[in-house]
């Protein structure tokens, strides 16, 4: 197997690895942040807000797998 | 006048200088640069010097004890100058030198030219009317371009000449399509990386008129021009909303003002009522000018300026050094330094230094990188994931040979719309975030410590 393989083979394996974790990162997130919506309705605002940064950081990660896909993907076709 | 007017040219020209020498350093070798930047400093050294022995000979109290000391000292210290500047000319390039040596003379002619200029009848007449003062702008921008038209054409001429070679290979077509023809794929080896983004106005153009000269520029400066034009649209609605401003607000004045509201609000929730006027226009022009580039690539025959890691960059290198500054003015050089070094308060906290210090410097450059990828990612994603449904949609119909495709985009334009929408107000409450965590931390209002622990903890 030469590395034009190799890459072919494991960058879009890289991203959905990467997406599963942070799929399931997402996940919690937003169960906490419905479970805490649901106790406590007043404090929506608060909630959604520290929601949407810890979701920004936990999706940034497959952003950065997605983006080292496009650096890495120009060398296939070489 | 006087003292004053000189201090105010040092400041200037120190500015000047720096920017000058980065400049040099960026585009010409560092060495010039450093030239450049000493040549600066030894000419504000030798101008600081004179003003100091001027004012001790011929000030107030010139033959007092003091004054004779500090003209002795000053004769002094340019006899040491000038030696330090023999050993520079032989050291470095002389042309350098001599360039930041003119630096703060070229700054006290232009401020001299400017205080005679301001009060002067012409001036009143010009500033007087907008439209005249613009039109005045543009004939001066004008002018400089065509006065620096010899270096821009030695610098686009490379890229043109890529450009050039890779439409001479598109027109040779499929007749030889994965022929490397040695130079010409080299010289295009930078637009075939990666897939191909949607046609827009520029690109459009571009390959209508591929060896045109303003063509070239355009295609050249295409992310620059779209950016510019983003900017130019929000001053328009800006000015247009605010042209007749009523009290009882309707139609796009009304619009405006509420998000202008929600914003402000938004902001001050997480600053506090204390800070968050300080910050909060820069915070909103920040999320606007983000979140207008973001949508702009959904208009046809236009791109999104994000979708190049070129501007997220430099959006991210504004919050970065802005924070860093905030933070400096704030806690003052010890309190900086105590707040990347963990704060530390007890003996273990001081053991732990050599282990904080480190991670947290690390966390601040962390996040400017993180900010700009973040960004990037997902715009050009979005842009990515929109090419791959309008092209499956064209091969599902190819059968047919219809000029057009089955519409498989349309679910993604309305994720793209949440996307643009999304990232720009992440772009902005971790900004805010971040010139947070620079502000003294003692007087903060119960209820910010959830999220503030939260991030200071976060590796991203």
């Amino acid at each position: 197997m030469n590395f034009q393989a190799a890459l072919a083979l494991g960058l879009p394996l890289g991203i959905g690895i990467a997406a599963i974790g942070s799929g399931i990162g997402l996940g919690l997130i937003g169960q906490g942040a419905m479970q805490a919506i649901g106790r406590q309705p007043e404090a929506t605002a608060k909630i959604q807000l520290a929601m949407i940064i810890v979701a920004a950081l936990a999706e940034a990660l497959t952003i950065y797998a997605f983006v080292t896909m496009f650096l890495l993907s120009g060398k296939i076709g070489g | 006048m006087g003292l004053e007017f000189l201090a105010r040219v040092r400041r200037t020209a120190l500015w000047v200088g720096l920017v000058a020498a980065l400049v040099t350093a960026t585009y010409a070798a560092p060495l010039l640069a450093l030239g450049v930047a000493l040549g600066a400093a030894w000419s504000l050294a030798n101008l600081a010097l004179l003003e100091r022995l001027i004012v001790a000979i011929t000030g107030a109290e010139r033959s007092s004890l003091p004054s004779v000391r500090r003209a002795v000292q000053a004769v002094a210290g340019m006899l040491a100058l000038f030696a330090a500047g023999g050993l520079l000319l032989r050291l470095l390039s002389p042309a350098a030198l001599m360039a930041g040596f003119f630096i703060p003379y070229a700054v006290l002619v232009l401020k001299a030219a400017a205080l005679l200029l301001l009060p002067s009848a012409l001036w009143k007449r010009l500033t007087q009317d907008a439209r005249l003062a613009s039109l005045v702008v543009a004939l001066l921008f004008g002018a400089a371009w065509f006065a620096v038209a010899p270096l821009r054409n030695a610098s686009i001429a490379a890229p043109g000449h890529a450009a050039a070679a890779e439409s001479a290979q598109a027109t040779a077509g499929p007749a030889a399509p994965g022929a490397p023809a040695g130079e010409a794929h080299e010289a295009g080896h930078e637009k075939s990386e990666g897939p191909q983004k949607f046609p827009n106005l520029i690109t459009v153009l571009h390959r209508a008129f591929p060896n045109a000269g303003w063509s070239r520029f355009l295609e050249h400066y295409e992310v620059i021009l779209f950016a510019l034009l983003v900017a130019f649209l929000i001053g328009l609605v800006a000015r247009l909303a605010t042209r007749n401003p009523q009290l009882v607000p309707s139609g796009l004045q009304n619009a405006v003002e509420t998000l202008v509201e929600q914003l402000n609000d938004f902001i001050t929730g997480i600053l506090g009522e204390r800070h968050a006027p300080r910050f909060v226009p820069f915070l909103g022009t920040l999320f606007l000018y983000i979140w207008a580039m973001n949508l702009f690539g959904l208009i046809p025959f236009m791109d999104s300026p994000t979708s190049n890691l070129n501007v997220t960059v430099a959006l991210a290198l504004t919050v970065f050094v802005y924070a860093q500054y905030v933070g400096l003015r704030g806690l003052g050089l010890v309190g900086y330094l105590d707040h990347l070094m963990g704060s530390p308060r007890n003996l273990t906290g001081w053991l732990l230094v050599p282990l904080m210090l480190p991670i947290h410097v690390l966390g601040e450059l962390a996040k400017p990188i993180s900010l700009s990828c973040r960004l990037f990612g997902n715009i050009f994603g979005e842009d990515m994931l929109l090419v791959a449904f309008v092209s499956l949609g064209i091969t599902t119909l190819s059968f047919a040979h219809l000029p057009f495709g089955l519409p498989l985009q349309v679910p993604f334009l309305v994720l793209a719309l949440l996307t643009s929408t999304l990232q720009a107000l992440v772009f902005t409450v971790l900004s805010t975030i971040y010139i947070l965590l620079m502000l003294p931390h003692h007087d903060h209002e119960p209820g910010h410590e959830a999220e503030e622990e939260l991030l200071e903890h976060s590796p991203i």
